[in-house]
């Protein structure tokens, strides 16, 4: 299957004052389609930086991002934002839902944005809502949910659009062990039932354990990569595990 | 996005704050009523101008004299004479924009209706014109072309007749000369009914006269003046201006009695009020549009004759009222001003609030030109909100202002102060405009906050801190 998202030398410098720090040094990934992919490290590691510079939110000092074969980096802001609205989700540590706004009108945002009519987005946001288990909480406001289902709201409105890539920062970032479970287990679960390519950037090895493959990122550099299900992944060495001995299972 | 949710989402974000909404929507409230008050008061002035001119005269018509007037630019000039003939009667009409052209041929003659006698200002007219005019009669019939010896009196005349044999012989008549406006008392019927009565018409200024050594009527000697029988057709609605003093005849008629006259009197002379060799005394001009009154006015004058309206006093009144609206005007705006920095200040304010909003829907692919959409028609929607309730509240301040105010300003330049005097008056075009301008204040007051916001960065947006 083809590689949907490709880093090649990846390199961002932050200015802060007369100082420069080295956010990404050199860093070249590729992501395959349907796969998920962890980055793991610690906090001032680079990986939110890879994250932004994949979304767009960022341009990188050196090097190219192409999704779906397309230039990121040079990419205007309205392009980036027709392309996002396309073919990106996301789903955010604090949930990020607009607080005036009912699950059912968060949900249904990116359609919003599309241009589509109210019958429509209101249909699929609340078939979406089903999926994710709050069909009691259409006309809910985030103000009157918990911290589960809010990120729950998240999901779902990540999801609702069909991105073919989900980003998410930290998701489980400000919940509780059993909540971020079954958040997780939503997530993943979405991701595979449409094959869509999703992208989770984590301190925590408990979450990189639900990953296809799991970078590890330390100082800006790519430290090694965890490769969990061959099949899925793109790398060079997955290809050789999965050509050389079928026998060799998943995990390593 | 498209439009409507553009707007609904808008709509959402204005009703979050509302304690901020209704203070800064109050803002603008005041801006315009301000402006739509202070203006409401110019055009309140204009409007009293205009009624009290018109009841003086209608604002269309020009007065033509013979008389001209050429300035050399340097303060002085000189004057003359021309004809103003049936030649220049013609001329005048044919000058663009001219409805209706009657030359007035204006003549004392004496009126007898029995022992009753009155001097009668007699206008010889154009029935044709009459009604362009804007004459109406109260009682019985305008003339009509084939008119001859019919007479229409103006309002005042019929209570001109008196008695001369009688003691206090001007009791029928002057009484009520000027006086009669207003008191409310009832006129008494005139002595003489003069649809109905028999009336003559003569250019013998004594006749029925008291006169020593004989009996009115009957002095033997000279040669008498005829006298022509004449019949009243009808009586023209009060009005405030000379129509009310004249009785009006056909032109024609009238030149024919007049040549019959001077041919009688020879050596007597001119009659005064001008025969017709000399031209009229008096031309009036109808013009279709006011608007045209000046220019109409401008091209008689070019032709060598004096030129009059009521459009004259207007424009002089209304360069008055202008000043006083733009100084008011003025001081409106500047609340409004400030109303508009209250709109900047609130949406920058909310901006600020929603910073991370703003950048979770760029992230989520919000076009940014609706992004920017979304602030300036929250902005817009204050200005709207802001502007409608200051006209519903100017409407109330001008109802006020008309009710209690009334004798305070306007009302009575030239009479007292009337019942219909306006201090206040709002038009539709001014509520309209009032709207928009408080509608397009807002957009204008959001358009510096929704530029920001739509350059926020979404990084710097959804940062978890």
């Amino acid at each position: 299957m083809e590689n949907i998202i490709e880093l090649k030398n990846l390199r961002k410098v932050y200015r802060i004052g007369e100082e420069k720090v080295i956010a990404l040094d050199d860093v070249s990934l590729s992501i395959k389609k349907g796969e998920f992919c962890c980055l793991l490290g610690t906090s001032g590691s680079g990986k939110s930086t890879m994250l932004n510079l994949m979304a767009g939110l960022e341009k990188p000092t050196k090097g190219t991002i192409r999704i779906k074969g397309q230039a990121i980096e040079k990419m205007s802001e309205k392009k980036l934002a027709k392309f996002r609205q396309e073919h990106l989700g996301f789903v955010f540590q604090s949930y990020n839902l607009l607080p005036m706004l009912t699950a059912l009108e968060n949900v249904s945002m990116p359609l919003t944005f599309k241009g589509l009519s109210k019958s429509v987005r209101d249909k699929k946001a609340r078939d979406m809502l089903k999926a994710v288990g709050l069909e009691t909480h259409i006309k809910h406001k985030p103000s009157q949910m918990s911290g589960g289902q809010q990120q729950r709201v998240g999901i779902a409105r990540a999801f609702v659009a069909m991105p073919e890539i989900v980003f998410a920062d930290e998701p489980t970032g400000n919940l509780d062990s059993r909540t971020t479970k079954e958040v997780m287990g939503l997530i993943t679960e979405m991701a595979r039932e449409n094959n869509q390519t999703l992208v989770i950037v984590t301190h925590d090895l408990e979450i990189a354990g639900y990953a296809d493959r799991i970078v590890h990122i330390l100082d800006g550099n790519i430290e090694k990569i965890d490769i969990i299900n061959a099949r899925r992944v793109s790398n060079e060495e997955a290809d050789n595990i999965i050509s050389g001995a079928d026998a060799v299972p998943a995990g390593v | 996005m498209n439009k409507r949710d553009i707007i609904r989402l808008a709509f959402k974000n204005f009703m979050r704050r509302k304690t901020r909404s209704i203070l800064t929507i109050l803002g603008v409230l005041i801006g315009t009523s301000a402006i739509v008050v202070m203006l409401s008061l110019g055009i309140g002035m204009n409007e009293s101008f205009r009624r009290q001119l018109s009841s003086m005269g209608s604002l269309n018509v020009i007065d033509v004299n013979p008389w001209y007037f050429i300035e050399d630019g340097r303060g002085g000039g000189y004057s003359g004479q021309n004809v103003l003939d049936d030649k220049a009667v013609a001329k005048i009409a044919a000058i663009e924009g001219v409805e209706a052209v009657t030359p007035f041929l204006q003549t004392g003659l004496r009126l007898v209706s029995g022992k009753y006698v009155m001097y009668a200002n007699i206008m010889g007219v154009d029935p044709n014109a009459l009604e362009a005019f804007g004459y109406k009669t109260a009682k019985g019939r305008m003339l009509t072309e084939d008119d001859t010896t019919a007479l229409l009196f103006g309002s005042n005349t019929p209570y001109d007749f008196y008695n001369p044999r009688a003691r206090n012989n001007y009791g029928g008549g002057y009484v009520y000369f000027g006086g009669y406006m207003g008191d409310g008392v009832e006129r008494p019927e005139p002595d003489v009914d003069v649809l109905n009565d028999k009336l003559v018409l003569t250019f013998d200024f004594s006749y029925g006269e008291r006169r020593p050594g004989g009996t009115g009527g009957s002095e033997g000697g000279n040669k008498k003046p005829k006298l022509y029988k004449v019949k009243g057709v009808g009586i023209l609605e009060e009005s405030q201006d000379e129509r009310a003093y004249s009785i009006f005849m056909n032109i024609e008629y009238l030149k024919k009695i007049m040549k019959e006259n001077e041919r009688a009197q020879g050596s007597m002379g001119p009659r005064p009020g001008g025969s017709q060799q000399e031209g009229y005394s008096q031309v009036k001009v109808k013009v279709t549009d006011m608007n045209n009154v000046q220019k109409v006015q401008d091209q008689i004058k070019e032709m060598g004759y004096g030129a009059y309206s009521l459009t004259d006093v207007l424009k002089s009144m209304q360069e008055t009222s202008a000043t006083m609206q733009a100084v008011l005007g003025g001081i409106g705006a500047i609340s409004l001003f400030v109303a508009a920095i209250g709109i900047t200040n609130t949406m920058v304010m909310s901006i600020y609030e929603r910073t991370r909003e703003i950048g979770v829907m760029k992230v989520l692919g919000c076009m940014l030109g609706d992004i920017r959409n979304l602030f300036l028609i929250e902005a817009a929607i204050i200005g709207f909100f802001g502007g409608l309730l200051g006209l519903g509240f100017s409407y109330g301040a001008s109802a006020l202002l008309n009710r209690f105010a009334g004798g305070l300003f306007g009302g009575g330049y030239y009479y007292g102060p009337s019942q219909d005097s306006i201090v206040s008056l709002i038009p539709a075009w001014l509520a309209l405009l009032a709207l928009g301008f408080a509608t397009l204040v807002g957009i204008i007051s959001g358009f510096m906050p929704a530029r920001r916001a739509m350059k926020l960065s979404a990084l710097e947006a959804i940062k978890t801190e």
